[in-house]
């Protein structure tokens, strides 16, 4: 008898217990309806972040920015001063200057002397763009570019100027452009990163470039730039060792994957399964990669367009030849890094071997674009982190002097991706010194950038340490009228 | 009297007090003149409704609880709920004075009435729990709720309650079709006036919902004066400090961005018309910037687009499918990973044939792959089978395709026989055809039948004649034993490389062709230029590479040398390893106040031949050959000199790099040599440090 009370009581117990779970279960269902894939194992914030970008429709599809480090003049280069190679040696007025704060490399000169060109300016194309004659191959595609003589930004050394440009602020922890990219757009082709790092060396005055410059900040890890070997063998590690086959491989990461997932199942930690797809993404990379770094087939007029030194792995050419290759393939964002343009002395001698490695190749990239009819979809960007300035630094004579960093005023440009072609954009005063209009700073240039490839730059965030950040930090204006 | 029943003694009463009130009000209308302080009442009217609402439905709901008690529980919140109507009608009816007007806010004015005079009547004529007081409730409750959703249509716009719910397809409007008035300048005012001046809500009597509201104005004069930016009404309050009472829109309200009070402004400067496009405004006026940055210059299609399933299953790591932007019903394709293209996989496209409108099987391998199934993509824009391997014959199936706008059909080398194919294609607007293969003729046969078309044949590198780039010399080490394998390459498989072993400047006629590894056998400089047609010899790379020599019993030097270039000692001249051509590599040592002056024991049975010193050279440093040498032998320490030919002097600065002093030793027996190098104590004339003493760099003595 005392059992059947027992069970009468459990059994009363376990129908309330029921009834109400019935209840529970329900009014968990009715909720559920408010989470469209709830049951089909999707992460919907992501997902619904992708469905929603890019914001509206693209220009640009990929880009590749050719980064020149070390800041070269904008004086030897797009912005033509008649007036600083008339005035040669005279002092900077202060009306100009305007208690510009100098570099310590400068702070002690007791003299601001003047100093022009040492090389010859000519007007270009239908533009009629100055452009000065270390750039010939340049100039002979000016008018596929965009000139931007008005750039502005607000470090004064190589570094936190470097950090600026590329990750919107001075201090190195926020994610890089192209890591924004990745994150923003994914890849295009997801046999290759969505953002791949290729760096190159001249003979002039090198300032380092380090990977935080392409680093995915709080971003997740597979965000970031992935820096390609200047070796023959441009992703180390990618083949497989002597003697394994690709089924074997392929054997082996199935175990793996079946291990993996066991462990899984045990902790549900997510990054088990973002290894996996990291280890699948390497294996579909052994035969992507290949077909793309492989130069050998690149046809006769491909390496007089470059020059020959784009088959010499770890040259500027080559990184430009191969940037094309990895673009072509859908690799969202190729940043190249050229060192070497930081001129404080025997700028004229600098600047002839920095034009050297990077004139052809720059404007043979352009071109190679164009024929391929991928200009249209492909921004590329060439420029600096800061210019020079209009007054020598240490001792002067027209073919040997030297230019100090200069935030205030600077020259890039950009190509195709739906920037206009064939114009030149702002204006400096005529030392060359000050903007006097339309200027651009870095954070303009960032969200114009982004526009180009669909997205408002307000509107990619990413939520870290209880805010949200962009890109364009809480600045930042389109610049419309560069937009074609 | 309990002090129970005497609250619903006066809570009954009250009710009445509230009839005659409305009555009032009622008869009164828009002609009751009503002081500030009671429209403070009136404006109670949001906050009060809450409550009798709340009430009400309470009262209504404990109708229909079986077994409740009417009496005690029912009727208190009734009558309680019923007051609080009372007053919320007469607040609404006071507030109604305020400019309101329209069929939102007749509905819900009435129905408020009714709810108050339903609700009393409920608590004073049926008075038990009957069939009737159920019937009673539920209409109050219908009259109730219906009230409240008029009210908020009135406060938040008609179809508040089911906008999220109703289809709002995203008008993307085109640029060419766009409209001052109706897509740059209402949507504004949609968003950020209308909720007060509008039909039933006419705020300072101006309602902006119509175009003849616009033209008419309000209350204090009209709207805007065409042309006049300074004396538009409108455009004054807006310009007004947020402060200001009159500033539109009104603090609490959501404020005009910069840009859109500059729409308005432009609009208005550019006369007010309200049927003006877009296009056909002058393209230096800034309200045609501003437009064309609104606008989207994208296409818009009509087609229907694909089930999302169908797109979704589509995607794979070789192939992406999806809109050109998002919410587009166009589609763009592309195809990844030549070496695991599948050529049946095109035809899995067929399910979106029709949204297709780009198409990228760059570098897919075609040949011989059926390409008919391409007519069938009816909207195809923009097709790109560059380096595709793709022949003539293969481009027929693309000449039908009127929609066709822009092909890349570079690096496939089609040459004459496409241009029947590519002649056809008159809608073509852009085409990329590098690599053509077609004469000059051809290309210009193409372009006069296709004079739309802006055809790019690209770069085909004809005429230019560029330099070369070095050739690479390897050796797998610079210091050998016996012999060494020199390897000489060059990127470009098709240049032939000429090398010289004998310091002779390599040339094209009669210097060694490079055609296998050399094995070198004794010191010798490697110089080796690369040459091929077309293009210009490349610049010269040299490469010494040393023998080494015996190694004696002893050695010491005479003089240490200067202490910032002192190697690892006198070790460092018969230590095997090779300086790098930089002074400073602390492989070399260096003299400049004294000579270099070495004594050398020789092991018995040693009888060398030569004996050579291996130098570094750069005159810009400073450092030159020496000025003078002098080479001594000894048999049991008799020392002898023998005659040397005077060192080669620099004669201009040539750059950091290695020197030789080559001696030979005489016939006879010996035992020690001594050799004496006494660095230039004079720089020559043509030396930017002329007349300052120079230096002499050694690493390494080989004794042969």
């Amino acid at each position: 008898m005392e059992k059947e009370i027992l069970e009468n009581g459990l059994n009363h117990n376990r129908r309330k217990f029921l009834s109400r779970l019935s209840l529970g279960i329900g009014s968990a269902a009715l909720g559920s309806l408010l989470i469209p894939d709830l049951f089909t194992g999707k992460k919907e914030a992501e997902d619904s972040l992708m469905r929603a970008l890019p914001h509206f429709a693209p220009k640009a599809k990929r880009i590749i920015y050719l980064f020149q480090n070390g800041a070269p003049s904008q004086l030897e280069t797009f912005d033509y001063k008649p007036l600083l190679q008339k005035n040669f040696g005279e002092e900077l007025p202060e009306s100009i200057r305007m208690g510009q704060r100098l570099t310590g490399m400068t702070a002690g000169q007791k003299s601001f002397p003047l100093v022009g060109s040492y090389f010859e300016f000519n007007q270009y194309g239908q533009s009629r763009a100055w452009i000065s004659s270390l750039f010939p191959h340049l100039a002979s595609v000016v008018d596929d570019l965009c000139i931007v003589k008005s750039m502005h930004t607000e470090a004064i050394n190589h570094d936190p100027a470097l950090t600026f440009f590329q990750t919107g602020a001075q201090v190195g922890n926020r994610p890089s452009m192209g890591s924004w990219l990745s994150y923003g757009l994914g890849s295009e082709n997801e046999n290759l990163p969505a953002f791949c790092v290729l760096l190159s060396r001249g003979k002039g005055n090198g300032q380092g470039v380090y990977s935080k410059l392409w680093s995915n900040g709080f971003l997740d890890a597979k965000h970031q730039g992935v820096q390609f070997s200047n070796s023959e063998d441009p992703v180390l590690y990618l083949s497989d060792p002597h003697g394994m086959s690709r089924d074997q491989r392929r054997k082996m990461l199935d175990q793996i994957a079946a291990m993996n997932d066991l462990s899984y199942q045990e902790f549900n930690d997510p990054q088990i399964t973002a290894k996996v797809q990291q280890y699948e993404m390497a294996f579909r990379m052994q035969t992507a990669v290949p077909e793309i770094t492989d130069v050998t087939k690149e046809s006769d007029s491909i390496i007089k367009l470059y020059g020959p030194d784009c088959l010499v792995p770890g040259t500027y050419a080559a990184n430009c030849l191969l940037a094309r290759k990895l673009s072509e393939n859908g690799v969202r964002f190729v940043q190249l890094y050229h060192q070497g343009w930081d001129a404080h002395d025997n700028l004229p001698n600098q600047m002839i071997g920095q034009a050297k490695d990077v004139d052809q190749a720059s404007a043979a990239l352009i071109t190679d674009l164009k024929q391929r009819g991928l200009l249209d979809e492909t921004l590329v960007i060439w420029g600096g982190e800061f210019g020079r300035t209009n007054y020598c630094q240490g001792k002067i004579a027209p073919e040997n002097y030297g230019r100090d960093h200069h935030p205030r005023a600077f020259s890039i440009f950009m190509a195709g991706g739906g920037v206009k072609s064939g114009i030149v954009y702002g204006e400096t005063d005529d030392f060359g010194y000050n903007i006097v209009e339309n200027p651009v700073h870095v954070h303009d240039f960032q969200a114009t950038v982004l526009h180009l490839m669909g997205i408002d730059h307000e509107k990619l965030t990413y939520k870290h340490l209880g805010r949200r950040y962009r890109l364009t930090d809480v600045h930042g204006n389109v610049v419309k009228d560069l937009i074609a | 009297m309990d002090s129970k029943s005497r609250i619903f003694f006066w809570l009954e009463n009250l009710l009445f007090f509230w009839i005659g009130l409305i009555v009032i009000l009622l008869i009164g209308g828009k002609s009751l003149s009503i002081p500030t302080w009671i429209q403070v009442i009136g404006r109670t009217h949001p906050l009060i409704l809450h409550f009798p609402i709340v009430l009400l439905l309470l009262a209504i709901a404990i109708v229909w609880i079986p077994n409740s008690d009417w009496g005690k529980t029912g009727k208190p919140i009734l009558v309680l709920g019923a007051n609080l109507a009372g007053f919320t009608v007469v607040a609404g009816l006071i507030l109604a004075t305020e400019d309101y007007e329209g069929t939102s806010f007749s509905w819900h004015k009435w129905l408020g009435i009714a709810t108050f005079f339903l609700s009393t009547g409920i608590y004073f004529l049926l008075k038990k729990q009957t069939q009737s007081l159920k019937i009673g409730s539920t209409v109050l409750a219908v009259v109730l709720v219906l009230t409240g959703h008029f009210g908020a249509n009135l406060t938040h716009g008609d179809n508040f309650l089911f906008e999220p719910v109703l289809s709002k397809e995203a008008q993307l409007v085109a640029f060419g079709d766009a409209e001052v008035f109706r897509d740059l300048v209402q949507p504004i005012m949609e968003a950020k006036c209308i909720s007060c001046h509008k039909e039933g809500k006419m705020k300072g009597e101006l309602r902006l919902d119509k175009i003849e509201g616009i033209k008419k104005g309000g209350e204090t004069g009209p709207f805007f004066l065409a042309g006049d930016t300074e004396n538009s009404l409108f455009l004054q309050k807006i310009h007004l400090p947020l402060e200001d009472e009159d500033h539109m829109p009104p603090k609490n309200k959501a404020q005009l961005t910069d840009e859109e009070i500059e729409i308005l402004r432009l609009w208005v400067a550019s006369g007010g018309s309200f049927d003006q496009k877009v296009a056909d405004l002058n393209q230096d006026e800034p309200l045609f910037q501003l437009a064309s940055n609104r606008f989207t210059s994208e296409k818009t299609y009509s087609f229907s687009p694909a089930s999302e399933d169908d797109i979704e299953e589509l995607n794979n790591f070789f192939r992406k499918v999806k809109p050109i932007y998002p919410g587009s019903p166009a589609l763009e394709a592309a195809y990844f990973g030549a070496s695991t293209f599948d050529p049946n996989s095109l035809s899995e496209l067929k399910s979106v044939k029709k949204q297709i409108v780009r198409l990228n099987l760059n570098r897919m391998p075609l040949q011989e792959v059926d390409l008919g199934f391409l007519q069938d993509f009816t909207h195809l824009e923009e097709l790109q089978l560059n380096f595709t391997g793709i022949s003539s014959s293969q481009l027929k199936s693309i000449e039908n395709i009127n929609s066709l706008q822009s092909l890349a059909i570079s690096g496939n080398s089609l040459g004459s026989e496409s241009l029947e194919s590519l002649k056809k294609l008159s809608s073509l607007r852009k085409l990329f055809f590098w690599e053509s293969n077609l004469t000059e003729d051809e290309q210009k046969s193409l372009q006069d039948a296709l004079p739309n078309t802006k055809i790019d044949f690209g770069f085909d590198g004809k005429g230019i004649i560029l330099q070369l780039n070095p050739p690479k010399i390897e050796t797998e080490k610079i210091m050998f034993d016996d012999s060494v394998e020199v390897i000489l390459s060059h990127p470009i498989q098709s240049v032939q490389i000429r090398y010289s072993l004998d310091e002779s400047e390599p040339d094209s006629i009669s210097s060694l062709i490079y055609s296998k590894p050399v094995f070198i056998k004794g010191t010798s400089t490697i110089r080796a230029k690369a040459f091929a047609n077309d293009w210009i010899r490349s610049e010269e790379t040299k490469t010494t590479v040393f023998r080494k020599g015996i190694q004696p019993k002893s050695f010491m030097l005479a003089i240490e040398p200067n202490p910032k270039y002192k190697g690892i000692g006198a070790e460092t001249l018969f230590d095997g390893v090779k300086g790098k051509a930089n002074h400073t590599s602390g492989e070399w040592l260096g003299f400049t106040d004294s000579a270099l002056e070495v004594e050398i024991s020789l092991k018995e049975g040693q009888h060398p031949k030569s004996i050579q010193a291996s130098l570094l050279l750069n005159e810009g440093a400073y450092i030159f050959p020496p000025e003078s040498a002098e080479l001594w032998v000894a048999e049991n320490s008799k020392w002898k000199k023998i005659e040397v030919p005077k060192p080669k002097e620099s004669l201009k600065a040539e750059g950091a790099r290695y020197g030789f002093l080559n001696f030979l030793l005489p016939e006879e027996d010996f035992d020690q040599i001594k050799i004496k190098l006494k660095p230039i104590s004079k720089l020559p004339k043509w030396h930017p440090g002329a007349g300052a003493k120079g230096w002499v760099f050694v690493d390494e003595l080989f004794i042969y």
